[in-house]
C-alpha cells in the first residue's frame, strides 16, 4: 500500500462512489494509514499509560491501541453500551477503561492481518480529515457527545455502503464481546456464569 | 494438577512434546513422517502411523491447552483456541469463520456433533469427481471404526430447552427430525463444549488420537508454525517452520526444519491451500485453492416465554435434515437445520446492535432460542464456492463470494426458522440481519423477510465448517489429490483433511475427516511399512 502517492486530493473524489467499489476502499485506507503517520496522529501502541491520566490499569501494558485509539473508543463505548455502563462516574470509568483492556488484549490475538485491517480503520476514524468526510463525525473524539457517536454507529449500520457496514460491524464486535463477555457484566445478560457444581468440582478451578 | 487428566499423565510420563516457544536456537529433526495439522485429520493420521512402527512428528501452529486451561471462560477462549482470536473472517470482511487452532484443531471447540458423510454426498461424489471407491459401503466400516475410536453416540439425555424447541418446532408442523450423535464418553451436559471441554468428556483428537500418538512414541511441536515444504526435484525434501512465542502469535525467530520420508498435511481448508501456495508444489491445472465451501450459515433468534438458558446443557442434541436433501441432491440449496449454544460474548458478537437497542437483546438471553441453518454448498454450478490465496505476507486468506442460488437458499432458511420458532410458541423472533427488527408474528416476519436486503454484511453469515480447496478426484485436470488423498503430482505428499472433499458435505464434518483420514493412513502405513 505504501507506494501509492499520498495526495489529500484523492479526498476530493466522490466519496460514495469512491468507496463503493472495494479496491478503490482498500487503497483509501491505505493512503489514511501513511497520512495518519505523517500527520502526526498516534501510532504506536500506548504501552503502559499512567494510571492518574487515564483512569486505566497502570500495569496493563498496550500492545495494539494507540492513545488515539483508546480516546476514539472512550468515546464510543458510552454510545455503544448505553445504558449497560454504571452511571455512577468513577465505576464508569473502570468499566470503560476495563472494556478498551480487553479490546486491546483481544486484538493482540487476531494476529496481524486483521490487526492491519483495524488499523486501516482506526486510522481513518481518528483522521481529522477522514473522520470528517467519512464518518461525518465534527469534532476530535475526545469532545463528540455520545448522541453523535450513536448517530455516527447509526450511519454505519444503515449505509448502504458495504465497507461501512463492516466497519459498524468490526467495531461493535469488539466491543460488545469484551463488554459482554466480562464477568463483570454477565448480569445485564441475565447469564448466571459456569455452573457452580461443576466449578466446585473440576480440579482447574482448585489453584485459582 | 490432577493426575487423572489423559494429558498431564502423558507429559508426566515423559511424552516427547515440546513448546515451540521454548526453542532458543534452530533445529533440525527427522522422521518417517511429518504431519502438520492436529485436528481431526493430524492426530487420526498420527496416531494409525505411529501404531504400525512409524516414527512421526507432528506439527501444530496452535498451542498445546488441556484441561488445565478450560476453564468455561469465552474470552480467554476465544482469545487462545481460535484462529486469529476468533476474528478470522472471508476476505471483504462478510462472513464470520470459527476455526480452531490448538492442538486437537477444531476438534477440541467443536460442538461434538458427529455425522456420517450423508450417502447422497458419497454418491454424488462417485459420479461427478470418479471416486466409486468411497461409496456408502466401502466407507461403512471406516465410520464403524471412528464412531467406535471417538465414543460416538446418539444423546443418551433429554435435549436441552434450546435444542427441543428445535423439536418442538418441527414436530408441530411435521418437519422430521433426529437426535444428534455426540463424541462425548461421561459428558456433564454442562454446556461448554466451545471454549474446550472442562471435563475431558469430549473424545475429539486431544482426548484420543494425540495421547495415541503420543503414547507410540510420536513427537509433537507445539507453537510451530508450517512455512514451507521445499522441494528437492519431484519430491518434498522438509518442512522449514517458524516458532512462536508464548502468546501463540509473536514469531521467535527461531526456525525448525523437518525431514521425512514422507509429509500428510492436514492444516485446514484454509491453512493446507495457504501451505501448498507458500510452497509453490505443483499444480498444473490450478486446481489449488479453488472450490473451498464453508456450509453458509444463517440465523435466527427467539424469544421464548419459557426459560431457555441456552448457555447449558450439550450444545447441540437435534436436528432437522428436512430441507437437506429435498430438492434433491443437485437442485436449489438445501440445508440443514441445528442450534447453537448462546453465551453472552458470543451472543452479543453475533446479534449486531448497539446501545440501548443491544441491551435489550442481551437481557433477553435467559429466554433466547436460536436455529441456524447450515447451506449444502457445492452441488450446482451456481455454487462453484470460494478460492483461498495468499496475503502479501504469506498467510491464506479466504474469498466467498455468495452468488443468488445462496441467497436465494438463505432467504429460505430465514422463513423455515422462523416459522419453526413460532410453531414452538416464541413471543418474537429477530433474524441475523442488520436491517431486522423483533416481529411478533409469524405473518410479520414472513413479510419482513421478503422484503429484506439479501446483500453480503448486511445478512450476517458464519461458517464452523471449511471443506476444499485441494479437492480430490479420479481425473488430475480438475483435482488435487486422488480418492486415498495422495497429490497428484508428488509422490511423497497425502492430505487428509477437510480441504480435500470436492464439495461441502451436508453434516458437521468431523467424523467425515476422522473416517477418510483412518482409511487414507491406513493404506499409507502399508505403503511405508512395507
Amino acid at each position: 500500500m505504501n507506494d501509492h502517492p499520498t495526495s489529500s486530493d484523492s479526498l476530493d473524489l466522490d466519496r460514495r462512489s469512491f468507496l463503493k467499489t472495494g479496491l478503490g476502499g482498500a487503497l483509501f485506507l491505505g493512503t489514511v494509514s501513511v497520512t495518519a503517520g505523517l500527520s502526526g496522529c498516534a501510532t504506536q501502541p500506548a504501552g503502559r499509560l499512567s494510571a492518574v491520566g487515564t483512569r486505566m490499569d497502570a500495569s496493563y501494558q498496550f500492545r495494539f491501541l494507540t492513545r488515539d485509539d483508546i480516546a476514539l473508543f472512550e468515546a464510543l463505548l458510552p454510545a455503544m453500551i448505553g445504558p449497560g455502563l454504571p452511571e455512577q462516574p468513577q465505576a464508569r470509568r473502570i468499566a470503560i477503561a476495563g472494556t478498551i483492556e480487553r479490546i486491546d488484549a483481544g486484538i493482540h490475538n487476531f494476529g496481524p492481518a486483521n490487526q492491519k485491517e483495524l488499523r486501516r480503520l482506526f486510522d481513518l476514524l481518528n483522521f481529522g480529515l477522514t473522520r470528517v468526510t467519512i464518518a461525518r463525525v465534527w469534532s476530535s473524539w475526545p469532545n463528540v457527545t455520545t448522541a453523535e457517536a450513536d448517530a455516527f454507529l447509526e450511519r454505519w449500520r444503515t449505509s448502504g455502503i458495504g465497507l461501512f457496514n463492516n466497519g459498524y460491524i468490526a467495531l461493535t464486535k469488539v466491543s460488545n464481546v469484551a463488554f459482554y463477555g466480562h464477568r463483570d457484566f454477565w448480569h445485564l445478560s441475565g447469564y448466571p456464569g459456569p455452573p457452580q457444581h461443576a466449578v466446585d468440582a473440576l480440579p482447574q478451578f482448585n489453584n485459582a | 494438577m490432577s493426575l487423572t487428566d489423559r494429558i498431564a499423565r502423558g507429559l508426566e510420563s515423559g511424552w516427547k512434546v515440546t513448546d515451540g516457544a521454548s526453542l532458543s536456537e534452530n533445529l533440525t529433526q527427522e522422521a518417517d513422517v511429518v504431519v502438520i495439522g492436529t485436528g481431526a485429520g493430524g492426530g487420526t493420521t498420527a496416531e494409525i502411523l505411529a501404531r504400525s512402527g512409524l516414527s512421526v512428528i507432528l506439527v501444530e501452529e496452535g498451542r498445546l491447552y488441556y484441561q488445565k486451561d478450560f476453564k468455561m471462560d469465552e474470552l480467554t477462549s476465544y482469545a487462545n483456541l481460535y484462529q486469529e482470536g476468533m476474528s478470522r473472517v472471508t476476505r471483504d470482511g462478510a462472513i464470520a469463520i470459527l476455526q480452531g487452532r490448538c492442538v486437537g484443531g477444531s476438534t477440541t471447540v467443536n460442538w461434538t456433533s458427529s455425522f456420517r458423510t450423508p450417502e447422497p454426498t458419497l454418491n454424488y461424489w462417485a459420479e461427478q469427481f470418479g471416486l466409486e471407491e468411497l461409496s456408502p459401503e466401502a466407507m461403512a466400516p471406516w465410520f464403524d471404526g471412528r464412531e467406535e475410536r471417538h465414543s460416538m453416540a446418539p444423546w443418551q439425555m433429554d435435549p436441552n430447552v434450546n435444542n427441543d424447541i428445535l423439536r418442538q418446532g418441527c414436530e408441530k408442523l411435521g418437519y422430521s427430525w433426529q437426535i444428534i450423535p455426540r463424541n462425548v464418553k461421561g459428558c456433564w451436559n454442562l454446556g461448554y463444549c466451545g471454549v474446550g471441554c472442562p471435563t475431558n468428556a469430549k473424545q475429539g483428537a486431544l482426548m484420543t488420537t494425540i495421547p495415541g500418538a503420543l503414547d507410540n512414541n510420536a513427537r509433537l511441536f507445539h507453537s510451530l508454525r508450517a512455512d514451507k515444504l521445499v522441494m528437492d526435484q519431484d519430491r518434498i525434501d522438509h518442512l522449514q517452520a517458524t516458532a512462536f512465542g508464548r502468546d501463540g502469535v509473536t514469531p521467535t525467530g527461531v526456525k525448525v526444519r523437518l525431514k521425512a520420508r514422507h509429509f500428510v498435511v492436514a492444516a485446514s481448508a484454509i491453512g493446507s491451500p495457504g501451505l501448498l501456495l507458500r510452497s509453490a508444489t505443483p499444480d498444473p491445472y490450478q486446481r489449488l485453492g479453488r472450490r473451498s465451501f464453508i456450509h453458509p450459515v444463517n440465523a435466527s433468534v427467539a424469544q421464548m416465554p419459557q426459560r431457555v438458558d441456552p448457555f447449558y446443557g450439550a450444545p447441540q442434541s437435534i436436528y432437522s435434515d428436512e430441507f437437506n436433501f429435498r430438492n434433491g441432491v443437485d437442485g436449489p440449496v438445501g440445508y440443514k437445520l441445528e442450534v447453537p449454544p448462546l453465551h453472552p460474548g458470543m451472543s452479543a458478537g453475533v446479534i449486531p446492535g448497539h446501545g440501548e437497542a443491544q441491551i435489550n437483546n442481551l437481557a433477553g438471553l435467559p429466554h433466547m432460542q436460536s436455529v441456524i441453518a447450515l447451506l449444502r454448498d457445492g452441488f450446482h454450478p451456481e455454487s462453484p464456492g470460494g478460492s483461498v490465496s495468499l496475503r502479501d505476507d504469506g498467510s491464506p486468506v479466504l474469498d466467498y463470494p455468495v452468488t443468488d442460488y445462496l441467497w436465494t437458499g438463505l432467504r429460505e432458511a430465514f422463513h423455515t426458522m422462523a416459522e419453526i420458532q413460532f410453531a414452538a410458541g416464541a413471543d418474537k423472533v429477530r433474524l441475523m440481519h442488520l436491517d431486522s427488527d423483533w416481529y411478533s408474528s409469524l405473518a410479520e416476519a414472513r413479510d419482513a423477510i421478503n422484503r429484506l436486503p439479501m446483500e453480503p454484511h448486511r445478512v450476517r453469515l458464519f461458517t464452523a465448517h471449511q471443506m476444499g480447496g485441494c479437492g480430490m478426484g479420479s481425473n488430475p485436470q480438475n483435482s488435487v489429490v486422488n480418492g486415498f488423498g495422495e497429490h497428484h503430482q508428488i509422490s511423497n505428499l497425502s492430505i487428509h483433511d477437510a480441504s480435500i472433499f470436492p464439495t461441502s458435505i451436508g453434516a458437521n464434518p468431523q467424523l467425515s475427516v476422522y473416517a477418510l483420514a483412518a482409511r487414507n493412513s491406513t493404506r499409507l502405513a502399508q505403503k511405508l511399512v512395507g
